[in-house]
């Protein structure tokens, strides 16, 4: 509920009685309006003579005296952080985090200009792992949802320039996003920022992948990683935001075996070597279980289907038929949890899941076969069909679902 | 993302909105480290130029086009590619690994050339110096180094005066310490 309702339909709410003048006076206490003195006219104005100062700066930044140039940047990152400081205080705490964030990015331009107004590129990656810790910093002083999110970004541009210009992994910069905000996110979990971190540390891990020139699938070692630690977290939605990402990437990765995987061009740098891959994930898939298990949550071990390592079969048909059938194996799997749990959003994504693997499958299994137009019109009443079939069970769950609320509600006792 | 990232339903704290005095002594902390690690980059630039020892390199034929494509050019030094006959370590170089570059004047000219690659820095006589680089590729009979000194943020100055393709001097400043940078940039005689 937002303020901007309460103060529109509050007086309504009084008249018909469904509140009091009091309570509707305690309810906009609750949402106190932020104090934004300032006006818009003034800050737009702020603006473009921050725009034209600048454009200034920049159009003659080569030809200022390099001390300048020094103090410039300096004078801007001090001016930021204090003007954040400022307004946080005034409670304006939107602009404030603003300035702040605004002070971050500040900083790293800082290095990078000041390194190559010396012409110090290096071949140490201190410099701009300092960005990241400072974003770490001030993302555990703020406690702000919007630091830890630049911090994310800035962490993965760091490692990717490291990776691309230096030639070089840092693995200080993915252990301190890995411990940093990892910490953070488990001390206040968050359902966003869950998601964030997730694609940040997937991110490094497969520059890291990259990096080391190791066959692509050990990427689903870390990625499991980071989906066991959703498993420990207490809170669930941020635990499932932090799980979404890997399986995510299990699904496209198994997904694009299964429609590109016959050419095999590069199987070479496709699978690991078995016996160690599959005790590296076994242990990974033990830590997962028995936090489901501690939490409570054992039948969400079905995810692990979607690694079940199909893609060890070579050669065309067979990889594309264990690919699909690890990928029916999901998909199926969350369609029946779904019904389970009577969860509408669940069904959804179930539906779309499994539709897809059908299409997929169907595109794989029978393109060879078929007369073009007889391919494409039995492969579209084959979708239709099956589509109208899900969209009816999960009508039926969810009309079951609400029936037992109902029931629920009328039997429980009139207060 | 359209959504405010501090919503109504979901504001700070009141005790986290004003910082309380040693969250305000850390952000000080913080802001000072910020500023002096900035001032220690120009400190270690400035300080490598005005301490260190300088001499000169020649580079490979480059290409003005570079300039094209952003405000540096790219640099391939002789010394980027030596032959493996100077390796002087006992094991065979292999990627990633740091190697030292012996450099000495040649006799006729200034500019240095390599006379020894090592994996641990060697000890250096009279005009001799060493530079740190990495061993960037191996074949069978030569390595590709790298030194972080193969980017050059090109002044306005100097900017679209080439060309054609020149070689290069270079002028580099090695610090006691063995951080190394660019001082200077000459062109030589064109290339054709």
């Amino acid at each position: 509920m937002s303020r901007k309702l309460l103060e529109m339909d509050g007086p309504e709410w009084v008249r018909r009685g469904v509140i009091t003048e009091d309570q509707r006076a305690q309810l906009l206490a609750l949402y106190p309006s932020e104090a934004n003195a300032i006006g818009l006219l003034p800050l737009l104005g702020s603006l473009l003579v921050l725009l034209s100062a600048l454009s200034v700066v920049a159009a003659n930044w080569q030809s200022l005296p390099e001390l300048l140039r020094l103090g410039l940047l300096l004078a801007t990152l001090v001016a930021a952080y204090a003007g954040g400081e400022y307004f946080r205080r005034r409670g304006n705490t939107s602009l404030g985090m603003g300035l702040v964030a605004l002070g971050l990015v500040v900083f790293g331009v800082s290095i990078v200009l000041t390194s190559q107004l010396y012409q110090l590129i290096g071949y140490d990656l201190t410099g701009l792992l300092a960005w990241a810790v400072a974003g770490m910093g001030l993302t555990w002083l703020y406690r702000s949802r919007l630091l830890f999110l630049l911090t994310v970004i800035i962490s993965g541009i760091v490692q990717g320039y490291n990776t691309g210009q230096l030639g070089a992994f840092s693995y200080l910069t993915a252990a301190g996003t890995a411990l940093g905000l990892g910490l953070y996110w488990w001390r206040r979990p968050d359902a966003l920022l869950g998601g964030v971190l997730a694609g940040g540390l997937l991110w490094q891990a497969a520059l890291l992948i990259n990096h080391l020139h190791v066959k692509i699938t050990w990427f689903f070692i870390p990625a499991m990683l980071v989906y066991a630690l959703g498993d420990w977290q207490a809170d669930r939605p941020a635990g499932r935001a932090l799980q979404g990402p890997p399986l995510a990437a299990a699904f496209l990765f198994t997904l694009g075996l299964a429609l590109f995987g016959e050419s095999d061009f590069y199987a070479g740098q496709l699978r690991a070597p078995l016996v160690p891959y599959l005790a590296a994930l076994v242990a990974v898939l033990a830590l997962s279980v028995v936090g489901k298990q501690r939490r409570g949550r054992l039948s969400s071990a079905t995810d692990w289907l979607l690694l079940l390592p199909g893609f060890y079969f070579t050669g065309g048909l067979p990889l594309a038929v264990a690919t699909l059938v690890v990928l029916y194996a999901y998909s199926g799997s969350v369609l029946l949890r779904a019904h389970q749990e009577q969860n509408p959003d669940r069904v959804t994504l179930g539906t779309v899941l499994f539709v897809l693997t059908t299409a997929v499958a169907y595109f794989k299994l029978t393109w060879g076969f078929f007369d073009k137009s007889l391919f494409f019109l039995l492969g579209g009443l084959l979708l239709l069909s099956l589509s109208w079939w899900l969209q009816r069970r999960a009508a039926r769950t969810l009309a079951a679902a609400n029936a037992a609320s109902a029931s629920a509600a009328s039997a429980a006792p009139k207060p | 993302m359209t959504e405010p990232l501090l919503s109504p339903l979901n504001p700070v704290p009141a005790a986290a909105l004003a910082l309380p005095a040693h969250h305000r002594r850390w952000l000080l902390w913080l802001v000072a480290a910020q500023v002096l690690f900035v001032l220690g980059v120009a400190v270690a630039g400035y300080a490598t130029a005005a301490l260190g020892r300088s001499i000169t390199l020649q580079t490979e034929p480059v290409d003005p086009r570079d300039l094209l494509y952003g405000d540096h050019l790219r640099l391939r030094y002789q010394i980027s590619e030596l032959p493996g006959s100077l390796w002087r370590g006992s094991t065979l170089p292999r990627r990633k690994d740091a190697a030292y570059v012996l450099l000495e004047p040649q006799a006729a000219g200034v500019d240095y050339a390599a006379v020894g690659i090592y994996p641990e820095a060697p000890a250096t006589t009279g005009q001799q110096v060493v530079l740190r680089g990495s061993v960037q590729d191996v074949w069978r009979r030569g390595l590709r180094l790298r030194y972080g000194l193969e980017r050059y943020y090109v002044p306005e100055t100097m900017n679209r005066q080439m060309r054609q393709r020149r070689r290069l001097r270079v002028q580099i400043s090695i610090a006691p310490w063995g951080q190394a940078r660019i001082t200077q940039v000459d062109t030589l005689g064109a290339v054709r």
